[in-house]
């Protein structure tokens, strides 16, 4: 332990004159650094120093124009449906729909994601579009055909689904994706698969755009 | 023959250094400490592999815990004071200064607009244990819904204090769930946002690695 130095202090000298007594300056520090060390727990431990991560997300509008409904092609777009106990139901387009499940994992919906966009990419050959880069600046890219992501979360998933669902269409590049809820044909697909999808677009533009 | 013994002395450490440096962090965490706001609510995020970070612009977070219930929060003392106070006025709450004072540091809230007044008469160390019904969402009816109307009033606050200067920026919408939410109740707040226009928002997620790259 440091300890303060008291040897400071003179005595009489002999048959010399009286000096004031010279005291050390040296200060034992150990408190002050006990005192120091235990507000910088304090604070380390009360401050919220890391900021949260963010995932930033755009909803369509609510009021939808029927003349601004564009058409994409069918063979394009892939439905999720995000399913109770961390599954994932999946059908392409909407004739002759069959639907399939499938997990999370890299291997699960990535791989259909892939599949699908390899699938879209062989049927209509490579898109170039413009984006901008991290500077700002406008340039040409040739990542491949675009698919239609429609994510459809059902009543008995968890937001983690949603969460995850939507990691998978940032790590796939997905370009156009959308989050909708479940529509009863869905659920009723879903717990009939064999029945098929019976599907009219244009109810399904009327309900949209009522 | 006597043995030269060593003079024996304490050891003496100089503190000033070690105090130094103990000082200098501590300025550091001071400085950059923000109290970490009293929790209602306890959410465990999910992970993403989003890097994005919270801006440091005002946020007006809406948090949905395990059991659906929605909580609402919202930075800044000036927006937080006229907010309540043209609450107050338009439903007849009955507030006195005091108690939007309180409104105004309190941190997350989660009750009812008829319940306000007594949550914020309790002390601090009470509420915590106060059976918090969340705040009411009603899906059919926008106008009737109390979150739609706070969220509304609150930008709007927001929006008369950067007029006045006293902010920069409006609110920096997020909404952060537990992982095990049940999507329901996510779908309403998201819904509730896109009823009154709000079609862009954050959602809080904690860190996770990416794919590994090939």
């Amino acid at each position: 332990m440091a300890e303060i130095a008291q040897d400071g202090g003179g005595g009489h000298k002999k048959g010399g004159k009286v000096r004031s007594k010279k005291m050390s300056t040296r200060i034992d520090f150990t408190p002050m650094v006990d005192l120091g060390f235990l507000l910088i727990t304090f604070f380390m431990l009360t401050t919220t120093l890391a900021k949260p991560n963010i995932m930033a997300l755009v909803m369509p509008e609510k009021d939808i124009k029927k003349e601004d409904v564009e058409p994409v092609k069918e063979s394009k777009v892939l439905t999720l449906l995000l399913g109770g106990n961390d599954k994932v139901y999946y059908y392409e387009g909407i004739t002759d729909a069959k639907l399939d499940s499938t997990d999370f994992s890299a291997e699960g919906l990535r791989t259909v994601i892939l599949n699908k966009m390899d699938k879209v990419k062989g049927q209509f050959g490579t898109e170039t579009y413009k984006k901008k880069n991290k500077e700002g600046v406008e340039e040409e890219r040739t990542d491949g055909s675009y698919i239609n992501v429609l994510i459809k979360p059902t009543k008995e998933s968890r937001y983690k689904n949603l969460v995850d669902a939507l990691d998978e269409m940032a790590i796939c590049k997905v370009r156009y994706y959308v989050i909708l809820d479940v529509s009863e044909l869905e659920e009723k697909f879903i717990k009939d698969p064999a029945s098929g999808l019976k599907f009219n677009v244009d109810e399904q533009v009327e309900a949209a755009t009522k | 023959m006597p043995k030269n013994k060593p003079k024996r002395s304490a050891p003496s450490i100089d503190m000033t250094a070690m105090c130094d440096v103990a000082f200098l962090l501590l300025t550091f965490f001071m400085l950059t400490a923000k109290a970490k706001p009293q929790e209602t609510v306890v959410i465990d995020t999910p992970s993403s592999i989003s890097e994005t970070k919270l801006p440091d612009a005002g946020t007006l977070t809406i948090m949905v815990g395990k059991d659906g219930k929605v909580f609402m929060d919202m930075a800044g003392q000036h927006t937080r004071l006229s907010l309540i106070d043209d609450i107050n006025s338009r439903y007849q709450l009955g507030l006195n200064d005091q108690q939007k004072m309180k409104f105004a540091n309190l941190g997350s809230f989660g009750v009812p607009r008829a319940e306000l007044k007594k949550y914020l008469d309790l002390p601090p160390s009470e509420r915590a244990s106060y059976p918090v019904s969340g705040i009411p969402i009603d899906t059919a009816d926008i106008n009737k819904s109390e979150l739609a109307d706070w969220i509304h009033n609150a930008r709007l606050a927001q929006f008369r204090m950067k007029q006045e200067g006293k902010v920069k920026d409006e609110y920096v919408m997020i909404v952060k769930a537990d992982q095990t939410t049940p999507y329901p109740a996510v779908q309403k707040v998201i819904n509730t946002l896109t009823d009154i226009n709000v079609n862009k928002f954050n959602l809080i997620t904690s860190m996770e690695g990416g794919p590994k790259k090939e």
